[in-house]
């Protein structure tokens, strides 16, 4: 166990002073904030027409309708859909160079001339993924939050806080899917280019090719802004009209559960109240209704630490060098 | 205990259908620092790649420092250095932090002091903090000889320690490696292309050809035996041509 700390360790300086992550991470952490901080003024110009018009009402001696549904951690949106794109890609990129920069620099040959346990190697690795993920994870959601709070001006009870929290812990097991299916493919291939190359395939599938399936095949989707808004349809009717097309929205669904970034959308969507239906809607009943897309993400998560953990070994490693 | 630091007999290495070591035997006693010549493919990597427990024969048995390849590779892996061709060690870390990872990851007591002391044998102190991005190959390779003596081994390979570097960095490594010979009794194995320099620093030689060990000798009796050669170029050529004068 001590040489994975020591593995682990290695790791985490290594990456800590690589210039081309630290690159990475600004970029996603500077597009994210560029997102909310669009949504925000968006937001505060949505809630000034509010006050304006409640308070003209009010001078006029009427009594304005309830405000509009302002929930702030909607501003989250984009910054979400460049976490499961952008973000997903650079956790690939991640996880490729853990195993690529040590075949490239023949220090593997060090390491395993070295008397290291079978899985110690993997497990350095596994855990300084898991790590970096963490603080990584961590850090964006709290500059996210500190955005959401000073940009925004919106004002987050705990329960905001405790979604987020949420939203950040769902990112965590998406990312480090990301990077050990990365360092898997990398192990598995002699040259670990076609490693990245086969992990950029898979990528393109899950991240674009399926959701836009999915996106293409909804029938709300065939209008901008909404079939069912344009047409007038409220969320009663929509959801009557479609059990017309059960088999259809069935199967719509599947391909779209197939991918791992939906599952990450619809749980986060969910708990960010992005998507209406979730909007203030207590914790426990988004649970219910999206457990099996968080339980989904976490078993494809934990499939990946395994099949880094099995693939990542002495043998295979040593079997498969440039 | 056995005299002999590195014994190889019958050593067979496959890949697919095409075969790099053809019953190869072999034996280095103690103290020595053998040199393993031969043309590029003669399998010289293959063996110090199963020499250094990296690959697994296909068949035979062999043993580095009474240790046993196949049946006791971890306790190998304790009593033996390596530095293989090119390496480029973890450029984002000072020597200081890659040393210290390779010393932890082998055990060292006290790695600090032991760093101290491997940076005075290989005579690279004062760069400790210096990454080693910035390194030349000279640098490195003095580098990667204290990270291969870190543990204190008892047999060194080296794959290539000269290849690249300019005279006084192959001067400076020849005079490091015969000080670890002399002066702490490293038995050293190293492959190399560069037959003057083997005449230097290794006390004998094997060549192989095609995967068999075709000659073995010291290199005062190699240098004796063919009285009509003027360098060693000369009488390994004629030994790898089949034709020993």
């Amino acid at each position: 166990m001590a040489e994975v700390g020591v593995l682990c360790r290695k790791e985490l300086k290594d990456l800590s002073r690589s210039r081309a992550i630290a690159m990475l991470l600004v970029f996603l952490s500077a597009v994210i904030l560029l997102s909310v901080l669009v949504a925000a003024a968006d937001y505060r110009v949505k809630l000034a027409e509010y006050t304006a018009y409640a308070d003209a009402l009010k001078a006029a001696g009427g009594s304005p309708t309830p405000p509009p549904n302002l929930f702030p951690l909607q501003m989250l949106r984009a910054g979400i859909e460049y976490l499961e794109i952008v973000g997903s890609l650079f956790a690939v990129i991640l996880g490729y160079g853990l195993v690529a920069k040590e075949k490239g620099s023949n220090t593997l040959q060090l390491l395993f001339t070295r008397p290291l346990g079978r899985h110690a190697f993997a497990g350095g690795k596994i855990l300084a993924t898991v790590i970096v993920w963490l603080v990584v994870v961590a850090a964006l959601f709290a500059v996210v939050a500190l955005a959401v709070l000073l940009a925004g001006r919106a004002q987050l009870a705990g329960q905001d806080f405790l979604r987020l929290a949420i939203a950040a812990a769902h990112t965590w097991a998406y990312f480090i899917m990301w990077s050990l299916l990365a360092l898997t493919l990398a192990s598995l291939t002699r040259q670990p280019a076609s490693g990245l190359v086969l992990a950029l395939v898979l990528w393109l599938v899950i991240v674009l090719v399926i959701p836009q399936i999915g996106d293409t095949m909804d029938p709300d989707n065939q209008v901008p802004g909404g079939l069912f808004t344009s047409l007038q349809i409220d969320r009663t009717n929509e959801k009557a009209l479609l059990t017309h097309f059960a088999s259809y929205e069935t199967g719509r669904d599947f391909v779209e559960q197939t991918s791992a970034t939906k599952q990450y959308e619809r749980a986060v969507f969910a708990y960010l109240g992005v998507k209406t239906q979730y909007n203030q809607v207590p914790l426990g009943a988004v649970w219910d209704a999206t457990s099996h897309n968080s339980l989904w993400l976490l078993t494809t998560s934990v499939f990946t630490v395994a099949a880094a953990f099995l693939s990542t070994t002495r043998e295979t490693l040593l079997r498969k060098l440039p | 205990m056995t005299d002999m630091a590195i014994q190889a007999t019958g050593l067979v290495k496959q890949y697919g259908g095409k075969t790099a070591l053809d019953q190869l035997t072999l034996s280095v006693p103690r103290g020595e620092i053998f040199g393993l010549l031969g043309h590029n493919g003669a399998g010289k990597t293959t063996t110090v790649n199963i020499l250094t427990t990296l690959l697994p024969p296909s068949s035979g048995t062999a043993s580095v420092a009474g240790r046993d390849i196949r049946t006791q590779p971890a306790q190998v892996r304790r009593v033996i250095g390596y530095l293989p061709e090119n390496v480029q060690f973890y450029d984002n870390l000072t020597l200081n932090e890659n040393l210290m990872f390779f010393a932890q990851l082998s055990g060292v007591q006290h790695p600090a002091a032991r760093i101290r002391t491997v940076l005075d044998i290989v005579d690279f102190p004062g760069h400790e903090r210096e990454h080693m991005g910035t390194f030349s190959k000279g640098m490195r390779q003095r580098a990667g000889i204290a990270q291969a003596i870190l543990h204190e081994p008892a047999v060194l390979f080296l794959d290539e320690p000269t290849s690249g570097l300019d005279p006084q960095g192959v001067a400076t490594l020849r005079n490091i490696i015969i000080r670890l010979n002399r002066e702490l009794g490293v038995t050293v194995f190293m492959n190399t292309h560069l037959l003057g320099e083997v005449t230097r620093t290794c006390t004998s030689i094997g060549i192989l050809g095609a995967g068999r060990l075709i000659y073995q000798d010291s290199i005062s009796a190699t240098l004796d035996s063919f009285p009509g050669q003027d360098s060693l170029e000369e009488i390994y050529l004629s030994i790898a041509a089949g034709t020993p004068s």
